[in-house]
C-alpha cells in the first residue's frame, strides 16, 4: 500500500459525544462490516467497556475505502474519552496524522473537547471538526459552531456535520478525511522503525503488539528487535484489525497493525518502544511516551488474609494489560498484608476494582483514595508520600507540600454562580473566565488535587444540573499547612483510616469522619469509642453504644435450620469486615474518611 | 494435615411432632404454618397425615410426643379423636412419656379435655399471650382473661402439667402492663411458662405495618427491661429459668423441647413440620394446600433437605445447647459429638469469656445474664 493512500487518524471527543457510534458508522459506511454483523459499539470489546459505555483501551482498525477510483486504507485508532485516560489519548495521537474532533450538536464544546483538541494540536495533527447528532430536534448547530471557533480557533466553515446514528454526512466525512488529513511520510525501503503504541496479552497467542510503522517494512517470518527492551523475536504473524484480526504478509511504512511473536510475557513489550531489526542499522529509537502519571493511590486488601497471593496474581494479570496501573505490597496494622495501588484517577480506580471483582473471587477492602504528597525533611531529603501512614514526625518536617491541579470547567452561564461557590469551597483559586458563547463559559481554577479527585465531578454535575463538564491536569507541588489526622477505634489507632488534611480543616474533617464511622460501625456487645486525633490531642469523639438486647425468643424444631442458616450468613458478613481490636469494621467504613462534612445532605 | 473425622452414631428418634395448621384466625404477629377459616380441609389433612405417617412402615415408640399448631384444639371431637388415634398408632408413647398438646384457651371445654386425657395427654400448653384486653386486642386473640382462668382451672384438674405462653414487648406496652401479666399468670400457678418477646417476622401483618410506620417497635432498652423483669419475677416465684424463653417448676420442663435443644433426633409430620433423623434434616412444604396436594398424590411433602456433616451438627448442638441456662457439659459434648468445645470455637470462646458473656461453671460452659441478653450476636462466631 502506497503511503499516499493511507490515512491514520483518531477520534477525540468529550465522553458521550458519540465517538464509538461514529466509529461503528465509519466501519459500516466503508463496508468493513456488514450491517447485520454490527453490534453496537464494535470497538469497545471489553465487557466492562460496553457496560459503562466508556472506551478504555485504544484499538486500531484498518478500513478499506474506495474514493474516486482509488482504494485508501484508513486506520482508525480509537481513544478513550474520559479525563482519567488522557494518557491513552496521547499514546494514540502520536501514531496519527489527523484527528476527528467530535462535538455534540446539542452539548457543544465541553472541558474534555478542549483538552483533547489541545493535545492533538501539540502533536501537530490536522484536526477535522465534526459536529455529531445533527439530527436531534434540539440540536443548536450555529451556537455550537461558534463555540468551536471561539474556544479552539477552528473556522466554522470547516465543520463537517454528521449524524452517527442515522449515517447522515458519513460519506462527506470520509472524503474530508482523505482530502485533509496528510498521508503518512516514511519510506518502505528504509530500515524498519515502528512505534509500539499498545499491547495486550492473549492467553493463546501471547503478547499482541500494536505498531505504527514509521519507516521500512516488516514481514512475516523475519526477526525484529525492540530497541529499548533489547530483545529479538521472530514474527509469527502480522496483521490488521478489520475489525477482527486479519493476517497479512507484511506491513509497510505508514501502516498500522499488530505483530505476534510468541512473546510469553508482556514485560518484554514496552509501550513507546521502537521496533527495528537485529543488528546495528543506525535506526534511532522514537521519542516514546511519558510515563503515565498516577494521581490517586489507595490500599487494596483481601478481606481474608489467606487470599493475599490470589490478590497478587489478580493484580499482576490486570497490570499486564494496563501499564498505567501500578501496585506494590504494603502492610497495615489494621488490615494486614495488601497492596498500595496507583491509578490515573478515580474512574480508573473504580474500573480496576470492578475488574478485580469480576475476574477473581477475592473479597476486597479498599482504603480511601488519596493523592501523593511531598515532604521535605529537615535534612533536605524530599519524600513522596503515597499514604498517610508514611507521614514522618512533625518535628522532622521542614515543608509539607500538596499537589495542585489546574481545573477547566465548561458550564452554561446560568450555573456559573453555583459552580464558583463549589470551587471556592474546594479552595479553588480562579485563574480565568472565558465565554465560549453568550450562553456558555469556561472557568479555570487552580485547586488542591485532593479536592478534585474525590468527588468534584459529581458535585459539579449536581451544581449544574448535569451540564457542567471538567478536565484537570497536575500543575505542581506547593507548600501548605498540612497535618496527619489519626482515627482511633476503642483506643487503637487505625492506620488505614488516617488522613492528611489542612490544619484549619482538621476539626471539621475529624468530626465528619467520626460521625460517619459511628453510622457505619454496627453496635457490638460492648461500647465502641471512635476518636479523631492530631498527635495525642483528641479533637472529636463519638460512641457506638453497646447492644442491649438481641436474642431469639422462639427456637424449636422447625426454627433450628432457619436460625442456623441466618447466623451462618451473618458470620459470612462478618468475615468481610476487618476486625480491629475486637471491633468489626465494615468495608464501607474505610471510605468514611472521604466524608468532608461540608455537604448539607 | 490429618484430622480424624469424628463419627457420630445416630440412635434413632425418641420424640415426634405432629403439626395441625388450622386456626380460626391468622393473628397479625404469627408466622407459623397456619391456615385460617379452612375447616373444610381438616378431613383431607387427616387423610394426608395418615399417608405421610404410613411411610414410617412400622410404629416408632417415642418418649415425647407433641401436637402443635396452629391450633390442634380447633378440630372437633371426632376429628381430634382420629388425630390422637392416628398419632399414637405410629408413635406409641413409652411408659412415663410426655404427651403435649397446644391449645387455644377459647377452645378448652370439658369434652375435649376428657378426650385428650383419655388418649394419654399429660401436658397442655395454652396460648394465653396476655390477660389484658388491650394487649389481646392488639394481638388479635379471640379470648379474654376470664376464658384463660376457666381453661387453666379445667385443665389443671385433669392434666398433670399446664403451661402458659405469654407475649411481651407489644407496641406501646408499658412495664406495668407486662408486670400485671406476669402476676396474673403466676396467680394461676401454672407448672410451666414461656415468655416471648414480640418479633416482627417477614410475611406477617405486623411486619408490613411496621415497615409502613403504622406501628413502632418498642425500644431495645424497654424490651430488655421487660425480659429481665420476667426472669426476676418468675424465678423469684420458684420457677426455674431453663431456656431463653422457658420457665418451669421442678420436674415440669418440657422434655420434648429439651430434645430439640440437646441435638437429639425427632420425627415429624404435617405441613411445615421439620424432622431430624440420622443426621438428615427435612422440612415439609409450608403451604397447607401444597402439602395436601403432594401427599395425597403419593409424592413426598419434603421441601428442604440437608445432611449435616458431623462438625456442623456439633456446632449447631453447641449453639442450641447454650440457649439452655444449664449450658453445655464439656465432657458430654465431646462424648456425643466427637469434638471438644475449645477446638470448635477457640478464638471466639476466649473473647466471649473475657467480655463476660460466657462463663465456665465447673465443667459447664454457659451464658451469663449479659450474654443471654445479646446471645444472637454470639452465635455467628460459633457457626
Amino acid at each position: 500500500m502506497d503511503c499516499q493512500q493511507i490515512r491514520n487518524f483518531s477520534i477525540i471527543a468529550h465522553i458521550d459525544h458519540g465517538k464509538s457510534t461514529l466509529a461503528d458508522r465509519l466501519l459500516e459506511g466503508t463496508g468493513a462490516v456488514e450491517k447485520r454483523e454490527m453490534k453496537d459499539q464494535l470497538l469497545d470489546d471489553m465487557e466492562l467497556e460496553r457496560e459503562r459505555g466508556i472506551t478504555i483501551k485504544a484499538r486500531a482498525v484498518a478500513i478499506r475505502h474506495r474514493l474516486d477510483g482509488k482504494t485508501y486504507e484508513l486506520n482508525l485508532i480509537d481513544t478513550p474519552g474520559h479525563v482519567d485516560f488522557h494518557y491513552e489519548v496521547s499514546r494514540s495521537l502520536t501514531c496519527c496524522e489527523g484527528a476527528l474532533l467530535l462535538v455534540d450538536a446539542f452539548q457543544g464544546v465541553e472541558a474534555q473537547t478542549v483538552a483533547n483538541a489541545y493535545a492533538a494540536m501539540e502533536n501537530n495533527l490536522t484536526i477535522i471538526p465534526v459536529m455529531n447528532k445533527i439530527d436531534l430536534n434540539h440540536a443548536r448547530p450555529v451556537e455550537v459552531a461558534e463555540e468551536v471557533e471561539q474556544a479552539l480557533a477552528i473556522p466554522t466553515d470547516e465543520i463537517v456535520k454528521v449524524s452517527a446514528k442515522t449515517g447522515f454526512g458519513i460519506d462527506e466525512l470520509l472524503r474530508a478525511i482523505i482530502d485533509h488529513i496528510p498521508a503518512p511520510q516514511g519510506r518502505p525501503e528504509a530500515p524498519l522503525q515502528a512505534m509500539v503504541f499498545d499491547s495486550h496479552y492473549d492467553e493463546y497467542r501471547g503478547a499482541i503488539t500494536y505498531v505504527r510503522i514509521m519507516n521500512g517494512t516488516v514481514q512475516r517470518g523475519q526477526k525484529i528487535r525492540f530497541l529499548r527492551g533489547g530483545t529479538v523475536h521472530e514474527v509469527h504473524e502480522i496483521g490488521q484489525f478489520v475489525p477482527g484480526p486479519r493476517p497479512t504478509e507484511q506491513l509497510a511504512a505508514g501502516q498500522v497493525g499488530y505483530l505476534i511473536c510468541n512473546i510469553k510475557s508482556l514485560d518484554l513489550v514496552h509501550i513507546g518502544d521502537t521496533v527495528s531489526v537485529p543488528g546495528d542499522l543506525g535506526v534511532e529509537a522514537l521519542a516514546g511516551y511519558q510515563e503515565p502519571q498516577r494521581m490517586v493511590y489507595c490500599g487494596l486488601y483481601p478481606s481474608d488474609g489467606q487470599d493475599f497471593e490470589e490478590l497478587r496474581d489478580a493484580l499482576n494479570k490486570l497490570a499486564i494489560n494496563d501499564p498505567s496501573f501500578e501496585f506494590e505490597p504494603e502492610t497495615s496494622d489494621a488490615l494486614g498484608f495488601g497492596f498500595r495501588c496507583g491509578f490515573l484517577g478515580l474512574l480508573h480506580m473504580e474500573i480496576v476494582q470492578q475488574r478485580l471483582e469480576q475476574e477473581s473471587d477475592v473479597d476486597l477492602v479498599q482504603t480511601a483514595p488519596n493523592v501523593t504528597y511531598e515532604v521535605v525533611l529537615k535534612t533536605g531529603e524530599v519524600l513522596q508520600i503515597h499514604k498517610p501512614q508514611e507521614v514522618p514526625d512533625v518535628g522532622d518536617i521542614e515543608e509539607f507540600r500538596h499537589p495542585i491541579a489546574k481545573v477547566s470547567i465548561v458550564v452554561p452561564s446560568e450555573y456559573i454562580g453555583p459552580v464558583m461557590k463549589l470551587c471556592q469551597e474546594r479552595r479553588g483559586n480562579q485563574l480565568n473566565t472565558e465565554y465560549l458563547s453568550p450562553l456558555r463559559a469556561m472557568l479555570t481554577y487552580e485547586m488542591p488535587l485532593a479536592e478534585v479527585i474525590y468527588d468534584l465531578h459529581d458535585k459539579l454535575k449536581s451544581a449544574s444540573r448535569g451540564y457542567g463538564t471538567m478536565n484537570y491536569e497536575f500543575v505542581a507541588y506547593r507548600p501548605e499547612d498540612l497535618i496527619r489526622l489519626d482515627i482511633l477505634v476503642n483506643g487503637n489507632r487505625v492506620d488505614a483510616l488516617a488522613i492528611i488534611c489542612d490544619r484549619t480543616d482538621a476539626d471539621r474533617r475529624g468530626r465528619a469522619v467520626v460521625t460517619k464511622l459511628k453510622k457505619e460501625i454496627e453496635r457490638h456487645m460492648f461500647e465502641v469509642a471512635v476518636q479523631a486525633a492530631i498527635g495525642s490531642r483528641v479533637i472529636a469523639r463519638e460512641t457506638v453504644p453497646a447492644l442491649r438486647k438481641n436474642v431469639t425468643a422462639k427456637c424449636y424444631g422447625g426454627d433450628i435450620t432457619r436460625k442456623r442458616k441466618l447466623w451462618a450468613k451473618q458470620r459470612e458478613g462478618k468475615k468481610r469486615m476487618k476486625s480491629i481490636g475486637q471491633v468489626d469494621i465494615p468495608q464501607k467504613a474505610f471510605m468514611a474518611v472521604l466524608d468532608k462534612g461540608s455537604d448539607k445532605s | 494435615m490429618v484430622v480424624a473425622t469424628p463419627s457420630v452414631t445416630w440412635n434413632g428418634p425418641r420424640s415426634a411432632y405432629v403439626h395441625i395448621p388450622f386456626c380460626s384466625h391468622h393473628c397479625g404477629y404469627c408466622n407459623f404454618t397456619v391456615i385460617a377459616g379452612r375447616g373444610d380441609l381438616i378431613e383431607n389433612y387427616l387423610r394426608a397425615l395418615r399417608c405421610e405417617l404410613a411411610e414410617l412402615k412400622f410404629p416408632r415408640p417415642v418418649d415425647t410426643l407433641f401436637l402443635g399448631g396452629g391450633t390442634p384444639t380447633q378440630l372437633n371431637k371426632n376429628e381430634l379423636r382420629s388425630l390422637l388415634e392416628l398419632t399414637l398408632t405410629w408413635f406409641p408413647l413409652t411408659e412415663g412419656g410426655e404427651f403435649s398438646v397446644e391449645a387455644n384457651p377459647a377452645d378448652v371445654e370439658t369434652e375435649k379435655i376428657d378426650l385428650l386425657v383419655a388418649w394419654g395427654v399429660n401436658r397442655i400448653s395454652l396460648g394465653a399471650q396476655s390477660f389484658q384486653s388491650h394487649k389481646l386486642k392488639t394481638l388479635e386473640r379471640d379470648h379474654d382473661a376470664a376464658k384463660i382462668h376457666q381453661a387453666v382451672e379445667l385443665a389443671s384438674s385433669r392434666i398433670a402439667s399446664v403451661s402458659l405462653d405469654l407475649i411481651f414487648g407489644l407496641p406501646n406496652e408499658s412495664l406495668t402492663d407486662w408486670s400485671r401479666d406476669l402476676q396474673a399468670a403466676l396467680a394461676l400457678r401454672p407448672n410451666h411458662l414461656s415468655t416471648y418477646g414480640l418479633t416482627y417476622e417477614k410475611g406477617t401483618h405486623f411486619w408490613s405495618r411496621q415497615q409502613r410506620g403504622q406501628i413502632q417497635q418498642l425500644s431495645e432498652e424497654a424490651e430488655r427491661e421487660m425480659f429481665e423483669l420476667a426472669i426476676n419475677h418468675l424465678t423469684a416465684a420458684g420457677l426455674e429459668h431453663y431456656e431463653i424463653s422457658n420457665f418451669a417448676r421442678p420436674n415440669h420442663r418440657c422434655r420434648h423441647n429439651e430434645a430439640y435443644w440437646s441435638g437429639a433426633e425427632y420425627y415429624a409430620a404435617g405441613a411445615g413440620a421439620s424432622r431430624f433423623v440420622n443426621g438428615l434434616r427435612e422440612t415439609n412444604h409450608r403451604s397447607v394446600v401444597n402439602y395436601l396436594r403432594l401427599v395425597l398424590s403419593g409424592k413426598s411433602p419434603v421441601a428442604q433437605r440437608e445432611q449435616l456433616a458431623p462438625e456442623d451438627a456439633a456446632r449447631e448442638q453447641l449453639v442450641f445447647g447454650l440457649r439452655r441456662l444449664a449450658g453445655v457439659d464439656r465432657n458430654d459434648f465431646h462424648r456425643k459429638t466427637g469434638f471438644t468445645i475449645e477446638a470448635l470455637i477457640e478464638a471466639p470462646l476466649d473473647t466471649f469469656l473475657k467480655l463476660g458473656l460466657l462463663e465456665w461453671v465447673q465443667n459447664r460452659l454457659r451464658l451469663t445474664r449479659e450474654g443471654l441478653m445479646v446471645s444472637d450476636s454470639l452465635w455467628p462466631a460459633f457457626l
